[in-house]
C-alpha cells in the first residue's frame, strides 16, 4: 500500500521519460538476445552459446583480456590512489591540471595513442648521447608488449578510475583521519593501505568495474599491439559469423550485471560507514 | 620539573603570524587550556606540538628532547580531534588498539590494553560496534580512548567537544578531567568556551592574534586578568575609562566617581588615563553590606536570567551591569530609583590596554 501511494506520487511525465530510457535501453539488448537463440531453424535454443563457448579462441582470448584487466587495475590503483590522496592532502591546488590530464583520454582517440606507443617504444631505450642499449625495443617481445598495453588502459580508464576514487576521497575526511593515523605512529604506507584504502573501497570497485568493462571489450589497441585480445577476437567473429558473437556479446552484459551485483553486496555497509563519520 | 616546553616558538604563514613568540613550560600531569576566539593561532600552537605544522622559529621539547623537526609519527603524543578522526573501517577495538599494532605490541598485550582502555571509558560493550553505530559522545570516548592506549607523553585535545550537545559536553568534560587525573597524563586542550577551559584546566593560556594574553589558574584568569582583552573574553565585565587621581593609595574616579582599587597603581601618575573594570558580580547594595566603594547608582534596567537577575545601572554616566542572585525573596528595586552599591577594592581592577 505503502509503495502504491509512493509510485502513484511519481509525476506522470517522469514514468514517460522512464519508459523511453528502458526501452532504449533494454530493446537492443532483448533483440540481441532474441537473435542469438535463433542459430537453428525454427527452433529456439543456446547452440550459438555453445558453440562460442567450445571454441577455444574463446576461452584463451577472454582469459588474457580479463588478465590484462586485472594488471590495469592493480597498476592504476598503485598510481591514482596515492596521487589522488597527495592531492587532496597536501596539493589542492594541482587538483584542477590533474582532473584535465584525466580527461584528455575523452579528447585523444585511443588510435592517436596507439600510434604514440608504437612509434616511441619500437626503438630500443639508449642512454642519451650514446650507442649504449638499455632495452631492446618493447614492441618486440611479449612482455614489452603486455606492458605496453596495459599501460595503454591505464589512460584509457584513468578519467573513470581517478574520478571514482577522488569521489571516495570526498567522502571520508582523508586529511583528519591521515593525522590521527600520523598521531597514532602510522607510516604513509600503512595509512595508506589499512586507513585510506579500506575507507575507499566503494569508490575502487566501481572504477575497477569501469576499467575492466573497457578493457575486456576495447579493440583499437589490442588490434595494432597485436596481442590476442578478446575485443579483436569479438570483432573478427563478427565478421565471419552472424549469431555466435550475439550470444557472446550478451554473455559479456550478463557478466558486467554480474559484476555490478557482487560490488553492490561487497559494499552494503559502506555508505553508511562513511556517512557515519 | 618541566615535562613540555615551548620556547619562542612563532609560526608564520606567508606574511600571517599565525602565533608569535609563545612561551610554556607544562609540569608532568598538569592539564593545561588555551582559549580564545577563532584564529588566535591557538590550534596551531597545538598541532605544532603534534608534529602536523613546523614552527618558524623556536623549539619544542619534551623531558628535554628537542621534537621540533620530528615527523608526528615519531613524537608518541596522542591526539583528540573535534571530529573524532576514527577510522570507519574498524570496529571500536581495532580503533583503539591501532596505534598499538603499529608499535608491533604482543596481540595478548594489545587484548589487555585494549580491555583496560575500554573499562576506562565504559564501553566494554561496544568493543565490537563500529564507529557509525556510536553516539557522538560514545565516539569521542572512543577517539579518547585510542589516543591514551599508546601511553602518550602528551595529550592534545582539539576542541574535542564542540560537536557535541550541552549536556553530553558538561559530562564528557568531567570524564575527560577525571581519566586525565587518573593516570597523571600531561594534557594541552584547546577551546574557545571558557566555562571549559576554567572548569578542566589546572592552568589556563589566554591568546589573542598569536600572542599569549595571559597564563594563569583559572581562578587567576577569572578573578585578576591582567589585560583588557583577557578580561572580556573570560566572563562578562563592565569596561570604564577612569583616570589616577592618586596612586600610592590606588585611588582613581570615572566619570569624575571616586573609587578605590587594590590594584598597584604606583608605577602610574596622578591623572594618567586607565581601563577600569568590575564584574557585574562583585556589585551588591549597600544596603546589604557596605565595602570599601559605596557609590549612588540609577537603577535603568532589569532582566531576570534565571538564577541570576542581571540589573543595568548607571554610575555617573557610564552604564555598568550588577548580577544577584535570584531567590524567591529577593527585593528587586524600583526602575528609575537611584540606589546605592557597593564593592570592595580587589572588585575594582585597573588593565593594560
Amino acid at each position: 500500500m505503502n509503495l502504491l501511494a509512493r509510485i502513484r506520487r511519481i509525476p506522470f511525465w517522469s514514468w514517460i521519460w522512464f519508459i523511453l530510457g528502458a526501452l532504449y535501453f533494454l530493446l537492443p539488448l532483448l533483440a540481441t538476445f532474441n537473435f542469438s537463440l535463433r542459430m537453428e531453424r525454427d527452433v529456439i535454443g543456446f547452440k550459438a552459446y555453445i558453440r562460442a563457448f567450445e571454441d577455444p579462441e574463446f576461452l584463451k582470448t577472454f582469459l588474457y583480456s580479463n588478465v590484462l584487466a586485472l594488471m590495469t587495475i592493480i597498476a592504476s590503483i598503485i598510481l591514482i590512489v596515492p596521487t589522488a590522496y597527495w592531492i587532496r592532502l597536501r596539493l589542492p591546488e594541482a587538483r584542477r591540471i590533474v582532473e584535465f590530464i584525466t580527461l584528455l583520454p575523452f579528447v585523444v582517440p585511443a588510435i592517436i595513442l596507439v600510434f604514440g606507443l608504437i612509434r616511441i617504444y619500437s626503438s630500443p631505450v639508449k642512454i642519451p648521447f650514446s650507442d649504449i642499449t638499455l632495452l631492446k625495443p618493447l614492441t618486440t617481445f611479449e612482455v614489452g608488449t603486455d606492458i605496453l598495453i596495459v599501460a595503454g588502459y591505464m589512460v584509457l580508464g584513468l578519467p573513470y578510475m581517478y574520478r571514482s576514487v577522488d569521489t571516495g576521497m570526498r567522502t571520508v575526511d582523508v586529511r583528519t583521519l591521515t593525522e590521527a593515523a600520523q598521531s597514532l605512529g602510522a607510516n604513509w604506507f600503512t595509512i595508506i593501505t589499512r586507513v585510506i584504502l579500506p575507507n575507499i573501497r566503494a569508490a575502487l570497485l566501481s572504477g575497477a568495474l569501469l576499467t575492466f568493462a573497457i578493457v575486456v571489450g576495447e579493440v583499437t589497441l589490442a588490434s595494432f599491439l597485436g596481442v590476442p585480445a578478446f575485443g579483436p577476437y569479438l570483432f573478427l567473429l563478427g565478421q565471419h559469423r552472424a549469431y555466435e558473437p550475439a550470444a557472446l556479446s550478451f554473455a559479456s552484459f550478463l557478466m558486467t550485471w554480474v559484476a555490478m551485483g557482487l560490488i553492490q553486496l561487497f559494499t552494503g555497509g559502506q555508505g553508511q560507514a562513511a556517512g557515519a563519520h | 620539573m618541566t615535562h613540555l616546553a615551548l620556547k619562542n616558538v612563532s609560526k608564520h604563514f606567508g606574511d600571517f603570524t599565525a602565533v608569535k613568540d609563545f612561551n610554556l613550560d607544562v609540569r608532568k600531569g598538569e592539564f593545561v587550556s588555551f582559549l580564545g576566539p577563532s584564529g588566535c593561532g591557538k590550534t596551531t600552537t597545538l598541532r605544532m606540538i603534534a608534529g602536523f605544522e613546523i614552527p618558524t622559529e623556536g623549539v619544542i621539547s619534551i623531558e628535554g628532547i628537542d621534537i621540533t623537526n620530528k615527523a608526528p609519527s615519531q613524537r608518541n603524543v596522542g591526539m583528540v580531534f573535534q571530529s573524532y578522526a576514527l577510522f570507519p573501517n574498524m570496529t571500536v577495538a581495532q580503533n583503539i588498539g591501532f596505534g598499538l599494532r603499529i608499535r608491533k605490541e604482543k596481540e595478548s598485550d594489545i587484548t589487555d590494553r585494549v580491555k583496560e582502555m575500554l573499562a576506562i571509558i565504559n564501553l566494554e560493550k561496544k568493543a565490537d560496534s563500529y564507529p557509525y553505530q556510536l553516539s557522538g559522545g560514545q565516539m569521542q570516548r572512543v577517539a579518547l580512548a585510542r589516543a591514551l592506549a599508546i601511553r602518550p607523553e602528551v595529550l592534545l585535545l582539539d576542541e574535542p567537544l564542540s560537536a557535541l550537545d550541552a549536556k553530553i559536553r558538561v559530562s564528557l568534560r568531567a570524564e575527560i578531567r577525571s581519566i586525565q587525573q587518573k593516570l597523571g597524563i600531561t594534557a594541552i586542550y584547546v577551546t574557545h568556551d571558557q566555562e571549559e577551559a576554567l572548569s578542566l584546566s589546572d592552568r589556563i593560556v589566554v591568546m589573542n592574534m598569536g600572542e599569549m594574553e595571559q597564563v594563569g589558574t583559572p581562578f587567576e584568569i577569572y578573578n585578576f586578568p591582567t589585560t583588557v582583552f583577557s578580561a572580556n573574553f573570560v566572563g562578562t565585565l563592565n569596561n570604564a575609562n577612569g583616570e589616577v587621581v592618586d596612586p600610592a593609595n590606588g585611588t582613581l574616579t570615572v566619570d569624575g566617581v571616586k573609587f578605590e582599587s587594590a590594584t598597584d597603581l604606583k608605577s602610574r601618575k596622578k591623572g594618567d588615563k586607565v581601563k577600569v573594570a568590575i564584574r557585574p558580580e562583585r556589585f551588591s547594595f549597600a544596603s546589604e553590606i557596605r565595602k570599601a566603594n559605596v557609590v549612588d547608582a540609577k537603577i535603568e534596567n532589569i532582566t531576570f536570567l534565571g538564577s541570576v537577575v542581571r540589573i543595568q545601572i548607571k554610575i555617573g554616566n557610564t552604564r555598568f551591569n550588577m548580577d544577584t542572585f535570584n531567590n524567591p525573596f529577593l527585593e528587586l528595586p524600583k526602575i528609575g530609583s537611584t540606589e546605592q552599591v557597593t564593592c570592595s577594592k580587589e572588585a575594582v581592577l585597573v588593565l593594560d590596554e
